[in-house]
């Protein structure tokens, strides 16, 4: 797939880093599922990097508890689509990208409808029993999974790709504690949802030293990160082989 | 033997750290499992989402050794 000349000026900067390559980014396809905290910054990033489609999925509206930390939005978008309101932006900021948007929640009659034809799928969550139902997809469709997560000061960061890896159900338990609203400041999504795109980016583009199959734990609070191993569980109630 | 339990920021109240900001050094009896031990001083296991030590995650039922330092880490949903 050709770059025109104006994108190969657009994205100049970019081409010359090592092992960078612009037409494999251009021909991927790329849903994210939530496009709230994390899903605004990695849609950004993602955006502005060439990406060929991104399909963003969300059935929800945007609120004014959401301004602190969803930066595709504004006070003018509070009660209209987060998709919708996510594409408007986006295709102003790269109109070389393509959007797709479906402005419906993940539920497991969906999840097939949802991840057709993408490459990859991104975590722009905001709770686990969902998580759970997009990894269950990666699973059936061994699509490679984005994984991030935020509350207070802390974030994950993961790429998983079973069967080649574990899976985020492989160490995150079905049953966790669930906080009726999850306390997060602005920055923290923002962190995480980069972290994230620059996953995506590397992947595609088969640049080593991702997150395959290890977790990035982030406190910005003491400005610490460790980068562990995830096993794949034998007993994976995701992912095991029966 | 002695481990040492470092926590998530949620959970480092309830740990009561007293080597670090984030460590508390726990006496326990060997073959016990985190979980045991969690509930032994008073840590509901169900706080926890998962451990990792020596830069592998693991599971509740994981059993240290004498010296070993495991990082609790509380539930993270949001986006």
């Amino acid at each position: 797939m050709g770059l025109s000349e104006s994108e190969k000026k657009r994205y100049s900067r970019q081409s010359n880093v090592r092992n960078w390559n612009q037409e494999k980014l251009k021909s991927a396809r790329i849903l994210i599922v939530g496009v709230g905290g994390l899903g605004s910054a990695s849609a950004l990033y993602l955006t502005a990097a060439g990406i060929g489609k991104l399909r963003l999925c969300d059935g929800d509206r945007v609120q004014d508890t959401d301004l602190n930390r969803q930066i595709l939005y504004s006070q003018a978008s509070v009660g209209k689509l987060k998709v919708e309101e996510a594409k408007k932006r986006l295709v102003v900021f790269n109109p070389n990208v393509e959007f797709e948007t479906i402005p419906k929640f993940l539920d497991s009659q969906n999840a097939d409808e949802l991840t057709r034809g993408c490459d990859l799928i991104v975590d722009g969550l905001d709770n686990n029993e969902s998580r759970f139902i997009l990894n269950k997809q990666s699973v059936k469709e061994k699509k490679p999974y984005v994984y991030g997560a935020v509350q207070g000061w802390e974030g994950f960061v993961g790429l998983f790709h079973p069967p080649y890896t574990a899976c985020i159900a492989c160490f995150l338990p079905q049953h966790a504690h669930k906080a009726e609203k999850i306390p997060v400041p602005g920055v923290l999504p923002g962190t995480i949802g980069i972290f994230q795109a620059t996953e995506v980016l590397k992947f595609l583009m088969g640049v080593e030293g991702t997150l395959l199959g290890r977790l990035l734990v982030y406190d910005s609070q003491n400005l610490t990160y460790e980068i562990v191993d995830v096993e794949k569980n034998q007993n994976c109630p995701h992912c095991a082989v029966s | 033997m002695v481990i040492f339990l470092k926590a998530g920021s949620e959970l480092r109240d309830r740990l009561k750290p007293d080597i670090d900001f984030y460590t508390r050094r726990i006496e326990t009896e060997q073959g016990k499992t985190i979980k045991e031990i969690l509930a032994d001083i008073g840590i509901n296991p169900g706080l926890v989402a998962f451990i990792y030590t020596s830069g592998k995650v693991k599971g509740l039922h994981y059993i240290p050794s004498n010296g070993q330092t495991i990082t609790l880490q509380p539930p993270v949903s949001g986006g």
